[in-house]
């Protein structure tokens, strides 16, 4: 007993090691605070530099204010924060560079073009997207026997163009020739199941060509006027 | 006296226990919160036009929060001096000012959030505002539950003395408390700091 209470401050610290660790810690507070105010350093650096004195602070109030790493051995505590730092260290830093480059990956244009006219969005932050704002006249092109009728449709911009497939085979349509592909309207491929049929908005103007693309003499054309 | 003795040892010994399962309860919080800083890290420029965290924040004030939290760390750290010393009045005095100093932060960072909801900026404004109410609310459900704890463990110690079991539930408290320091610093400089860099 008198061993522990003569010297309680190993463990469970003095009031100068509370001071130093508060004084030590409105410092590493400050110090990044005029760093950012002043900009000093400016960007990325200037990030790193902040986490760097928030890591410092913390290493500090936990060895000034928890006191980790004086008790008793074996410092189970201790093992237990530096197992859990690690976890977080990963699960910070993995999800960061996993969403950003999903974020990076996730946003070409085609397909930001392919949402738009699925979801008819017009415009998108006051840019236009090529969208239509309402949707005109339906043709239909019925696909039977391996045959387009009718095989040339002509259309007016915003007006619709519903595939519809008799055939007993899931219809591939792709735009643009056999084995060079094109994109219409953001759509690369129209996937029709036998006795189904899919609808495309034909927002882009100009004359295209669609074939199957598991049969490609099956095959028609369209034009899109303004 | 060797009975005594083997008394003392064993109720350290439980004492040991008790603040590392705290302990562990306090990492698994870490983690909770690791995973809220990930999800701002990785939110917080989804704004869909609307302002970011450079327009709506206060530097000066984050400051002030701040620094409000430190020293009540620290009121806390003198506090528990004074309650292993079997000081009665010095552990009322030094906890009352951490229930004060805790009282005045929760009142200007709900005085933040009040701010923010009348000019419009809730959390259904957009992304980066939804990961920093979930983040910064989760901080001061926290910090709530610390001051219920401080009030209820005082008002308990000014009816029935300060006994070693108060100094154990102390002990608790205050690494809850600093704890609590140590995520604040991190919402400071990621968070506030980092809106401005």
């Amino acid at each position: 007993m008198t061993n522990r209470s003569a010297k309680p401050n190993e463990e469970q610290g003095s009031i100068k090691s509370y001071v130093i660790g508060f004084i030590l810690s409105l410092l590493f507070t400050l110090i990044p605070y005029y760093l950012v105010t002043n900009q000093t350093v400016a960007g990325n650096q200037l990030l790193i530099t902040i986490v760097i004195f928030a890591m410092v602070q913390m290493v500090i109030q936990v060895t000034f204010f928890l006191h980790l790493g004086r008790g008793p051995k074996p410092r189970w505590n201790l093992f237990f924060f530096l197992a859990t730092a690690g976890l977080v260290a990963l699960v910070v830093s993995g999800s960061i560079i996993i969403i950003n480059n999903l974020h990076y990956n996730m946003s070409p244009s085609d397909k930001v073009a392919k949402i738009a006219n699925d979801e008819n969005i017009y415009q998108i932050g006051g840019q236009e997207t090529g969208a239509c704002r309402e949707l005109l006249v339906n043709h239909k092109v019925t696909i039977s026997n391996g045959l387009v009728n009718p095989s040339y449709t002509s259309a007016n911009k915003c007006d619709t163009l519903t595939l519809i497939n008799e055939d007993s085979d899931t219809r591939e349509i792709s735009f643009g020739e056999h084995d060079h592909h094109g994109v219409y309207a953001g759509v690369t491929e129209v996937e029709i199941k036998p006795g189904r049929s899919e609808t495309i908005t034909l927002s882009e103007t100009g004359a295209f060509e669609f074939h199957d693309h598991l049969q490609h003499e099956t095959a028609g054309q369209f034009t899109v006027v303004e | 006296m060797v009975g005594a003795h083997e008394l003392n040892h064993h109720e350290a010994e439980s004492d040991e226990r008790l603040a590392f399962g705290f302990w562990v309860y306090l990492m698994t919080d870490l983690l909770m919160f690791a995973v809220l800083f990930a999800v701002y890290a990785v939110l917080h420029g989804n704004t869909v036009g609307g302002e970011s965290g450079r327009e709506l924040f206060s530097l000066p004030l984050a400051l002030t929060e701040t620094i409000i939290l430190l020293t009540s760390s620290f009121t806390v750290g003198i506090g528990m001096i004074a309650a292993r010393q079997g000081k009665k009045s010095q552990v009322l005095l030094w906890f009352g000012i951490t229930f004060v100093l805790g009282l005045a932060f929760l009142g200007l960072e709900l005085r933040e959030f009040y701010t923010l909801i009348q000019d419009g900026h809730t959390m259904q404004s957009n992304a980066f505002l939804s990961s920093f109410f979930v983040l910064l609310g989760s901080h001061a459900i926290h910090i709530i539950v610390g001051l219920m704890w401080v009030a209820t463990i005082l008002f308990y110690i000014k009816k029935r003395g300060l006994n070693s079991h108060m100094v154990r539930k102390l002990t608790l408290l205050s690494l809850f408390w600093h704890f609590l320091d140590i995520v604040w610093i991190f919402i400071f400089t990621l968070v506030y700091l980092g809106a401005f860099v």
